[in-house]
């Protein structure tokens, strides 16, 4: 996920935050108001008065999923241009207007969605709506901001890609992992197509996809839901619908072997990385995915921590997560090995866990510490407003719709130690992966000796 | 200059129209919470919250970096990792069964001045949650293999790091030359060659000397009866002793006439990454609000001068901002970003030349109510969940102040007038030319061309240690 700014934090202190019993209910489930205006965007409201703020999150239907070779990235670049000027206002005046009314912003793009983002004091609803319906109604594109904010990208690129060796093998093994569907497409863009989008194609862009039809508006805080369906009614709706973009019809065909890629790169600890096909966000077997990775990798009692971190000392983490989007995405392992680690002892140590996995399953005390975290962590999220916005749109959008956050912690209640080693068989299996390894690159005069004996 | 105006008018108009009713809208004030101060001088914080049923605790020890052995940096932080691999009847293994079986979460954490221990449980494992964190604190196991293994992966996470993110990189080096041998500088986790030195006794002799009852800060906030986490928390911690050792006191912070200039090598980076400093004010300096709004039109939000500058209007970087980091005894203030290496003697010497127009007077009435508005529309933000509420009692009580820092806030931020923040920005933030210089990148594309901004000391990205040796 690539994001706006990365100012964000900076007022923002405090920690990770616990919320309510396991088996509650969520509070203020209840008032969550749904609708959906005549033009065909949705909006959820959910009322929470602890402080006196507002989070608003307006989820596009729009990501590096609907790009093609020539522009990859312009997803995420049409992110940077929602912030640069419309008919009515001069670019960088939304960020002035929201600044001086108390409201920060940002935005974020993935392969499915973008995300528009406003924290404010409630005195500031009403700007916020003008300012969301003006840039969603009357984006403009002046050239020279346009090759000013290439620039901003392509730098963006060479921090998170370019200059670092995660993101670069991580790039490397997406693009390896699909051979037909667009999830290979780093949503960063690649280099040629950063430096060649067209004004043409943003406005094609924005007219296929930036219609209100294709938005879901998130707000959580301190609102009454009357006030901001009517400020909605008022300012959104009378945007006219479009018609809807065509879907992304291809699916990625089933994996018939284990591929491999290889990055060279002056590194001082390797890295190897695991992609499994996973699951969309819609598929039934998401609880129990989340909980199966958990047992593998969430917390010192997590058996890949434990075994390759603690026990055999090959790597010195183990992290995993999983994309579930709009169609099945990718379930990665990530390990960093010491600066004299053996990359095919610890990948040969991974996959005996994960064969161990699905040949004998997890235990009950696995599954039950599984799902404690889960709950706490699904409890965490919902402790500001900020995670219920997230949380909201990401049920709504992209995990089959809103109602279905409110299931959650009776969604992993029902989940069994035979889910969680089928949904190991089903996923895990070696010819459904690709693996990246970075390291450096042998030296010169061995180098030459090889190539030289291939001739 | 034609343009910066223009910047300034649209920003005026827009003020004029509608900003009036944020400020109406701030009004968050510290909920009651209770004090205990234990005879052994353990200082135990509570607050009830019970809106969720959940707990959450922040327990600081003061300490942290400052109190590193001189040769062994990095000290603090491995007994801090180590706090958490066994303590009381727990072996590693255990312990964090226990925890990840209830959900809980317990995370341990060091900073220049101080290590924490901060986590939440839910309301029903209270008992649990007491008895856990008098463990950690009173009875860490601190076993050798443990701290052999963790010395070995923290040493190896630098050098990870530094295949990473190499803006997150550029403070370590910022305050290790800006603050030399004053013990601000010390990079909290140490170096590779530091944690090398460092052994098995050496924590265990830190733990009897720098961690006790009188060192500690235990600050609650949930879903709890304040009477009777009292009395557990203080049969918990009333029988532990005191820190071997006194605090040692800070020394005077060191003064920054001139310009110099460290470049730390990556000759595989195809960008550069710089950071600019100053020494400057404490926690406690009275001036907080003015310091804040001065700070956020430089360099503290995404409209400020210098994001304007390097990002929106030249496209040179992906952003640039600015920051205090203010300490019992002093501090610092920095600027950071980054660019392609083509173009890094471009963008420094505009961050510079921001910083001058800043002195020159580039602060107006718009800007001052727009910076206004904005910090205290977004303060609430950090004042919503029990966990935030630990943090900012046991912050609170570290610093020596009271509750009016958080409550009245918002009625100094009201107060700060045009004259107060053209005080700081003459009194506080340093001139281009009074400033420590870091550039990591490409040296032999850079190197020659930095050195116009002062003399230029220069040190390998990989090298073991993050104080270029002099």
């Amino acid at each position: 996920m690539i994001t706006r700014s990365r100012l964000s934090r900076m007022m923002l202190w405090g920690l990770a935050l616990l919320a309510p019993a396991t088996f509650a209910q969520v509070p203020g489930a209840k008032e969550v108001r749904a609708t959906t205006l005549a033009n065909g965007m949705q909006i959820l409201v959910w009322p929470d008065r602890d402080i006196p703020n507002v989070a608003l999150y307006n989820w596009v239907r729009v990501g590096s999923r609907n790009e093609v070779p020539g522009i990859t990235g312009l997803a995420h670049f049409f992110e940077h241009m929602m912030f640069n000027g419309t008919s009515k206002r001069a670019p960088g005046e939304f960020d002035q207007v929201l600044e001086a009314n108390g409201a920060r912003n940002n935005a974020f793009t993935s392969d499915d969605v973008t995300v528009y983002q406003d924290w404010f004091p409630r005195s500031a609803l009403e700007t916020v709506f003008e300012l969301e319906a003006d840039r969603l109604r009357n984006l403009s594109f002046d050239p020279k901001v346009v090759e000013s904010e290439r620039n901003v990208v392509h730098s963006e690129r060479r921090l998170r890609v370019d200059d670092s060796h995660q993101g670069r093998l991580q790039e490397q093994v997406q693009a390896t992992a699909f051979v037909a569907h667009p999830y290979g497409i780093p949503t960063i863009g690649w280099p040629s197509d950063i430096l060649s989008w067209s004004i043409d194609d943003l406005k094609t862009f924005f007219a296929t996809y930036y219609a209100p039809n294709n938005c879901t508006l998130i707000l959580v805080g301190d609102v009454d839901p009357d006030q901001v369906i009517a400020l909605a009614k008022k300012y959104l709706e009378p945007i006219p619908s479009h018609e809807p973009p065509k879907l992304v019809k291809t699916v990625e065909p089933e994996q018939l072997g284990e591929r491999r890629v290889a990055v060279n790169a002056e590194a001082q600890t390797p890295l190897v990385q695991f992609a499994y096909h996973g699951i969309s966000g819609s598929d039934p077997r998401r609880p129990a995915l989340d909980l199966l990775t958990r047992v593998l990798t969430d917390g010192d009692a997590s058996r890949l921590h434990r075994s390759l971190v603690e026990e055999q000392k090959l790597t010195i983490s183990a992290d995993s997560y999983f994309t579930a989007g709009f169609d099945p995405g990718l379930i990665w392992f990530f390990l960093s090995l010491p600066a004299d680690g053996d990359a095919a002892k610890a990948e040969a140590a991974f996959t005996q866990q994960i064969e161990r996995v699905i040949k004998d399953g997890v235990t009950k005390e696995e599954l039950a510490r599984a799902r404690s975290q889960a709950l706490a962590d699904f409890w965490r999220g919902l402790a500001t407003i900020d995670g219920k916005a997230q949380a909201l749109g990401t049920f709504a959008v992209l995990q089959g719709g809103h109602e279905k956050l409110f299931d959650a912690p009776r969604a992993y209640e029902a989940v069994t130690q035979a889910d969680l080693q089928k949904v190991a068989a089903e996923l895990l299996r070696q010819t459904n992966r690709t693996v990246g390894v970075l390291s450096s690159p042998p030296p010169a005069d061995e180098l030459q000796t090889k190539t030289g004996g291939a001739e | 200059m034609n343009a910066l105006r223009r910047f300034i008018v649209v920003t005026a108009s827009i003020c004029s129209l509608s900003v009036t009713s944020a400020f109406a809208a701030n009004a968050v004030k510290t909920p009651d919470f209770e004090t205990v101060k234990l005879p052994n001088g353990a200082t135990l914080l509570l607050m009830e919250r019970h809106d969720v049923p959940l707990i959450s605790f922040n327990a600081v020890i003061r300490g942290g970096a400052l109190t590193d052995p001189e040769n062994r940096l990095g000290t603090a932080n491995l007994l801090a990792g180590l706090l958490e691999k066994g303590a009381g009847s727990r072996d590693a293994n255990a312990f964090a069964e226990t925890v990840a079986s209830v959900g809980g979460s317990i995370e341990t954490g060091t900073a220049t001045e101080s290590i924490s221990v901060a986590g939440s449980f839910l309301a029903r494992d209270q008992k649990l949650m007491v008895e856990l964190l008098a463990d950690v604190l009173q009875r860490p196991r601190l076993e050798q293999a443990q701290f052999e293994a963790l010395r070995g992966r923290y040493i190896e996470f630098i050098r990870a790091a530094k295949d990473s993110d190499r803006s997150s990189l550029t403070p370590i080096y910022g305050a290790a030359t800006l603050f030399g041998s004053h013990p601000y500088g010390r990079p909290v986790g140490g170096s590779e060659a530091s944690l090398a030195a460092i052994t098995h006794s050496d924590v265990q002799k830190y733990y009897q000397d720098n961690v006790g009852a009188d060192r500690v800060i235990i600050a609650v906030a949930g879903d709890f009866k304040t009477s009777q986490l009292k009395s557990s928390l203080s049969r918990a911690f009333s029988g532990w002793r005191k820190a071997g050792q006194p605090m040692p006191s800070v020394p005077k912070q060191p003064d920054i006439t001139g310009r110099r200039v460290l470049l730390v090598d990556a000759p595989d980076a195809v960008q550069s990454y710089f950071w600019a400093g100053d020494v400057s004010v404490a926690r406690k300096d009275p001036r907080r609000a003015s310091l804040d709004i001065v700070n956020t039109l430089f360099g503290g939000r995404f409209t400020s001068m210098l994001n304007t500058e390097l990002r929106i209007r030249s496209g040179l970087s992906y952003g640039a901002s600015s920051r205090f980091d203010r300490m019992a005894e002093g501090g610092s203030w920095e600027f950071a970003s980054f660019t392609r290496t083509e173009k890094t003697i471009e963008a420094i010497d505009l961050a510079f030349a921001t910083l001058d127009k800043l002195h020159e007077g580039a602060i107006a009435d718009p800007q001052l109510e727009s910076a206004k508005s904005y910090v205290l529309g977004q303060y609430p933000l950090g004042l919503e969940t029990a966990s935030q509420w630990a943090y900012q009692l046991a912050t609170l009580e570290f610093y020596g102040l009271d509750r009016s820092y958080i409550d009245n806030y918002g009625d100094a931020l009201r107060a700060v007038t045009l004259a107060d923040a053209k005080r700081i920005v003459s009194e506080v933030i340093p001139p281009s030319q009074q400033s420590v210089l870091v550039v990591i990148g490409k040296a032999d594309a850079i190197r020659d061309d930095l050195r116009k901004y002062g003399p230029l000391t220069e040190v390998k990205l990989a090298d073991p240690e993050f104080q270029p040796k002099s």
